[in-house]
C-alpha cells in the first residue's frame, strides 16, 4: 500500500511538473486580461509585433512562413491584421482555460489549421513559446513566468500535436 | 429656423454614422460584453445564436460541421468563440481603418469560401442588437447599428 502511495506521488509529480493548474489558469487569465482589451487596439498590435520580431531574430527562416501576409513589410496593414489574428487566437484559448471540453475542441481545430499550412514544425511552437516568454514580462506587470510557461506550453504542445518535429 | 433645421439634420446624420466617437463607444461597450472568461463568452454566444435560429431556423444548417444543432456541445462552443473572436478583432480595429480593411478582406474571403450567404449578416445584426443591450449599460443603438454595418459590409461578398 505504501509503495502504491509513493508511486502515485511520483506519478503526480512527474505529470504536474509542467501542467497548467487551476491556479495557473486564473493567474494567466488575470494577467492576460490586463494587457488585452478591445479598447486598446495599438496594444494588441504592439504585443504581437514584438513576439514576431523575437521569433524572426531567433529564426530568420521562419519569416518565409508569413509571405502570404506581407511579412516583408511588418508595418503593412496585412501583417498587422495577421498579428492581431494570431494573438486573438491565443486570447480565445486563454479565455477557454477554465472550460476544458470546449478548450479541447478549439485546440483540435487550431491543430488542424496549422497542419494544413506547409512548413510549420513543432520547433516553431517552441520558438513562439520562447518569444511570448520574452515579450510578456515587458508588457505585463507582476508577470508570473512559471504559470505562464506551464499553460502556454500545454497549449502549444496541443496545437503542434499534428505537426512534424 | 433654417439654420436650426440644417443643424438638426447634421445631428441626425452624425447620430446615424459610425464616426470616430461612435467607434470609441462601441469598443468600450463591447468590452463589457466580451469579458475574459470563455464560459461567459459561450453563454453570450448561445444567446446570439439562439436568437439567430429563432429568426432564421435554416441558419442551423450552416453549422452542421460544428454541431450547430446542440449549442451546448464543446464543438459549437469552440465555434462560437471563434466567431465572437472574429467580431472582437473587428471591433478592436474600428479605430484603425487600414488594418480593419485588411482584416475585413480576410474575413470576406473566408466567408465566401464557406458559402455563407450575405443575408445572414443581417440576421446576426438583429440578434446582436437584441442580445447586446442586456449586457451593457447605456447601450447606444445608433452607434452599434452604424458600426456593425461597417463591419458586415466589409465582410459581405
Amino acid at each position: 500500500m505504501l509503495r502504491f502511495v509513493a508511486l502515485l506521488a511520483l506519478v503526480g509529480l512527474a505529470v504536474c511538473d509542467d501542467c497548467c493548474t487551476t491556479e495557473d489558469r486564473k493567474e494567466v487569465q488575470t494577467l492576460w486580461s490586463e494587457i488585452w482589451s478591445a479598447q486598446f487596439t495599438g496594444r494588441r498590435v504592439q504585443v504581437a509585433q514584438a513576439v514576431f520580431e523575437d521569433l524572426f531574430r531567433r529564426d530568420p527562416e521562419s519569416k518565409n512562413l508569413f509571405k502570404r501576409v506581407n511579412v516583408d513589410d511588418m508595418n503593412s496593414p496585412e501583417f498587422h491584421a495577421h498579428c492581431i489574428r494570431v494573438v486573438n487566437g491565443l486570447d480565445t484559448v486563454i479565455g477557454l482555460l477554465d472550460d476544458p471540453d470546449t478548450l479541447k475542441s478549439q485546440l483540435e481545430h487550431l491543430a488542424q489549421q496549422h497542419k494544413e499550412r506547409d512548413g510549420i514544425h513543432k520547433t516553431h511552437f517552441d520558438e513562439m513559446s520562447h518569444a511570448f516568454g520574452a515579450v510578456m514580462p515587458q508588457v505585463s506587470s507582476c508577470f508570473n513566468p512559471d504559470a505562464w510557461n506551464r499553460c502556454f506550453g500545454s497549449i502549444a504542445t496541443k496545437i503542434a500535436s499534428l505537426l512534424e518535429d | 429656423m433654417k439654420v436650426l433645421i440644417v443643424l438638426m439634420a447634421c445631428l441626425a446624420y452624425v447620430a446615424a454614422d459610425c464616426g470616430p466617437l461612435q467607434r470609441l463607444k462601441v469598443k468600450h461597450q463591447w468590452v463589457q460584453v466580451y469579458s475574459g472568461h470563455g464560459y461567459e463568452r459561450e453563454a453570450f454566444g448561445r444567446e446570439v445564436f439562439l436568437e439567430m435560429y429563432n429568426q432564421a431556423p435554416k441558419a442551423k444548417d450552416l453549422f452542421t460541421r460544428v454541431r450547430g444543432e446542440n449549442v451546448f456541445s464543446p464543438e459549437f462552443g469552440a465555434h462560437m468563440v471563434r466567431v465572437l473572436g472574429g467580431l472582437d478583432m473587428c471591433i478592436a480595429l474600428l479605430s484603425d481603418d487600414t488594418v480593419l480593411n485588411a482584416q475585413l478582406a480576410h474575413l470576406s474571403t473566408q466567408h465566401k469560401d464557406r458559402g455563407i450567404p450575405n443575408e445572414y449578416f443581417d440576421v446576426m445584426k438583429v440578434a446582436l442588437m437584441k442580445v447586446v443591450p442586456g449586457h451593457v449599460s447605456h447601450f447606444d443603438f445608433d452607434a452599434w447599428s452604424a458600426c456593425y454595418d461597417v463591419i458586415a459590409n466589409g465582410i459581405k461578398h
